[in-house]
């Protein structure tokens, strides 16, 4: 039995995100995630967008019953505007990387952590990670939904692990 | 009113931090357990500490802990502010000292009532 043949069995026996969470529950945390951090009148218009060519991403790794990533992907520009609408008065006149990297992986860690309250049993989250996110290794164990922020393309996906991610604080 | 904030996330510590400047605090920042650990090694006791669970080098339950073991900080409130949202690790966090306990994410109004709750609440913001 190969590595791959054995990582299949386990993900076989756990259960896949769509069997725990929905496209409308993450909508809605993601949207409750925005008011509070972004700001009051901040919306999320759930409508697909296309994302550009130069795109980065903020993610979480959960580690419990359901093993995965919650990830955030947007445009580089995107993601330098809702790091600037976080940090309001206190933003940079230029944005350095690092203030990119705390920004957006906080809007991160708070849907990953949401999302981790409304899955069962007791899970582990990571801290936040922000740079090219780890690939779909599973297509049926997905959830994602596009969302429009200021007219700008967002995906929010909550995405399985194959094979199974080690408990966070060592990968991370 | 003193308030140390405690956060890794910069972006964080100024959205907790701006709305506790709001209610009339004076506020200092920490990015983990073990800079908030120097704050009060300095002398500068805050009446109310916001907590973050996860952070790098020393996370909000160690701080709390380490807190709760020096009698000379036993008058500062703690109260957890973070996206850890079991109830099981929110007993946690209350059993080793922690009074009060916010999920992210928050609004204004939600830390508003906790600090009325602890009695924390400036009397002009009260009223």
């Amino acid at each position: 039995m190969t590595t791959l043949d054995t990582d299949r069995r386990l993900a076989d026996a756990r259960p896949v995100i769509t069997e725990l969470i929905d496209e409308a529950t993450v909508e809605s945390i993601a949207g409750e995630a925005w008011i509070s951090l972004v700001g009051e009148d901040e919306v999320l218009v759930p409508l697909p967008g296309e994302l550009p060519a130069d795109v980065v991403s903020s993610w979480v790794d959960m580690v419990g019953p359901w093993t995965g990533s919650v990830v955030l992907t947007t445009g580089r520009q995107t993601a330098e505007d809702l790091s600037r609408a976080l940090l309001r008065e206190s933003a940079p006149e230029v944005l350095e990387e690092e203030d990119v990297v705390d920004a957006f992986g906080e809007i991160a860690n708070v849907v990953g952590g949401s999302v981790k309250a409304v899955l069962p049993g007791h899970s582990a989250l990571s801290l936040p990670s922000v740079g090219t996110p780890p690939e779909v290794r599973n297509p049926v164990d997905v959830c994602r939904i596009d969302v429009l922020w200021r007219g700008a393309p967002i995906a929010i996906s909550v995405q399985g692990a194959l094979p199974a991610l080690g408990t966070p604080g060592t990968t991370v | 009113m003193r308030a140390l904030v405690i956060d890794d996330s910069r972006a964080m510590r100024r959205i907790v931090s701006s709305i506790l400047t709001g209610f009339g605090y004076e506020v200092r920042d920490a990015g983990h357990g073990g800079e908030a650990l120097d704050v009060l090694n300095e002398g500068w006791v805050p009446d109310l500490a916001t907590i973050d669970w996860n952070m790098p080098v020393m996370d909000g339950l160690q701080f709390v802990s380490a807190v709760r073991a020096n009698p000379a900080w036993r008058s500062m409130t703690m109260m957890m502010v973070t996206s850890e949202s079991e109830h099981t690790q929110i007993v946690r966090a209350l059993a080793a000292g922690a009074h009060e306990y916010v999920i992210k994410p928050f609004t204004a109004d939600a830390i508003r009532d906790k600090l009325a709750l602890l009695g924390l609440l400036p009397q002009e913001v009260v009223l």
